[in-house]
């Protein structure tokens, strides 16, 4: 069932948000120098939400250049109705960053290991990027509305790279309680940010 | 995009309430890639709006916001730019190559013996594109002066696709030559070009290719009508993206497939995964 409420915006379009349009229009038109600006405004996040994910400084080189790269070479067809350009460009860059993980772990034989608990959500010093849509005390505000169970889940499924099933196998909860627990857990966050 | 429907016509081969029941495990990329490409189609071509979507994907800034800071370094910023570059030139490349594909009379011209040779030997016996590629790589330099390049491999290796992209010019010259674009599945992916010749020799370039590890390579396969896939050879591709891949024995047939797949080892009979780039050999265009 779709919920009641309708997907607004967390937040209206912003300064940044129309310099990056307006970089994004540049590097379809095939100049580099907007792409040397794209990524400085974003090569620090891009590259954090890479190693989070891959925990590899050169997996996480790779995935960052391949997402830029594809930012580049898919500019003109980015629909500006998506969202904005860095949430798109940084789902390129956890979509790689996911798929890379994924790969490696099909090829590489993982001993087994002891299990620490996922980390807890860390909240880094304020990002000046994020402070222009989130602030500090609002993104804290938004995970500390996850139960345990939910951080998990969201931690597994986001940094983790586990897919829903193989989240359910393990933590051994039952597929339909890992969907519960992710959906449940991003719509609590989110009524902590709704206006 | 694909027109993949189920026979009882749900988009993507999924009904809105298995979207609905899956929609936070897309939006924080916990399903199957091919799950993840069937809730896309779906979305992209399902007459109901799918609010829960947006909805929760609204949230997954906080994700990110929640992330360490980590500096890259600054070598890699010279990669991509030195990447960027390189591409800009191929498009210009590409553009050639429809030019030429529209005037089939200009074939023919400067050939030079067919063989298996390394992108780097092929592409210094292109003496109609050897002026091109020196231009393009002056160009390269000044373009990349300010961003302190600093290893001059790297420059080379972006331009990697450009000397394979020349030496299937050098195929597709030929007169009679089949050429082939090829194109990822999904739209956005792998990218390259093909050529044919009627002695059955096939070059292929390709782009924006993942690259492999271990064992991995990429295989290209010839399908011919309903044929199964014919092996035509593996290569493997290195941090540029770039690969490029000589085989013979091809039939110059219009029509004939050319796929690529990525494989777990080399010496594979059959595909064991979807192609991640597909072309069709077309015959050049009647002038």
């Amino acid at each position: 069932m779709s919920e009641s409420r309708g997907p607004l915006p967390l937040r209206v379009a912003t300064v940044a948000d129309d310099a990056d349009r307006a970089a994004l229009e540049r590097i379809a038109r095939g100049e580099l120098g907007a792409l040397d600006d794209l990524y400085e405004r974003y090569k620090t996040m891009a590259y954090s939400i890479a190693y989070r994910i891959t925990n590899d400084a050169s997996l996480a080189e790779d995935v960052v250049q391949e997402a830029f790269l594809g930012a580049w070479r898919n500019a003109a067809r980015y629909i500006e109705g998506r969202g904005s350009v860095k949430t798109w460009l940084l789902s390129i860059v956890h979509h790689r960053a996911i798929d890379a993980v994924r790969r490696r772990r099909a090829t590489v034989e993982l001993p087994e290991r002891e299990e620490a608990p996922p980390p807890a959500f860390r909240l880094p010093d304020v990002w000046s990027e994020v402070s222009a849509t989130l602030d500090a005390d609002e993104v804290r505000a938004a995970l500390a509305a996850l139960t345990d169970v939910q951080r998990e889940a969201i931690e597994l499924a986001y940094f983790g790279g586990l897919t829903q099933v193989e989240i359910a196998d393990k933590t051994g909860a039952p597929l339909g309680t890992v969907k519960s627990r992710m959906r449940l857990g991003l719509l609590a966050m989110r009524k902590v940010l709704s206006p | 995009m694909t027109d993949r429907r189920l026979p009882g016509g749900q988009p993507g081969g999924l009904t809105c309430d298995a979207v609905r029941d899956i929609a936070a495990s897309f939006v924080l990329d916990a399903l199957p890639e091919a799950e993840m490409a069937a809730v896309r189609e779906h979305l992209a071509t399902c007459p109901e709006p799918h609010p829960e979507i947006a909805e929760l994907a609204s949230v997954v800034p906080v994700l990110h916001a929640a992330v360490r800071p980590a500096e890259p370094p600054a070598a890699l910023k010279d990669r991509i730019m030195a990447a960027a570059a390189a591409d800009l030139e191929a498009r210009d490349r590409e553009s050639d190559v429809e030019d030429m594909l529209a005037r089939p009379e200009t074939a023919g011209a400067a050939r030079t013996a067919p063989g298996a040779r390394p992108i780097s030997s092929a592409a210094g016996r292109q003496p109609r594109w050897s002026w091109a590629l020196g231009i393009a790589a002056v160009l390269a330099i000044v373009l990349l002066g300010g961003w302190n390049l600093s290893l001059r491999s790297q420059l080379d290796d972006a331009q990697a696709y450009q000397r394979a992209v020349a030496a299937v010019l050098d195929t597709a010259r030929q007169p009679g030559a089949l050429t082939a674009v090829m194109a990822a599945p999904s739209g956005e992916g792998p990218t390259g070009f093909a050529a044919v010749s009627q002695d059955g020799q096939m070059r292929i370039a390709m782009r924006q290719l993942a690259p492999t590890t271990g064992d991995e390579v990429y295989e290209a396969w010839m399908i011919e009508g309903t044929d199964a896939p014919v092996a035509l050879g593996g290569f493997r591709v290195g941090a540029d993206g770039a690969g490029y891949l000589e085989a013979t024995g091809v039939p110059p047939q219009g029509g004939l497939v050319l796929a690529l797949t990525r494989e777990p080892r080399a010496g594979m009979t059959a595909p064991s995964s979807d192609p991640v780039s597909v072309g069709t050999a077309t015959p050049p265009a009647s002038a």
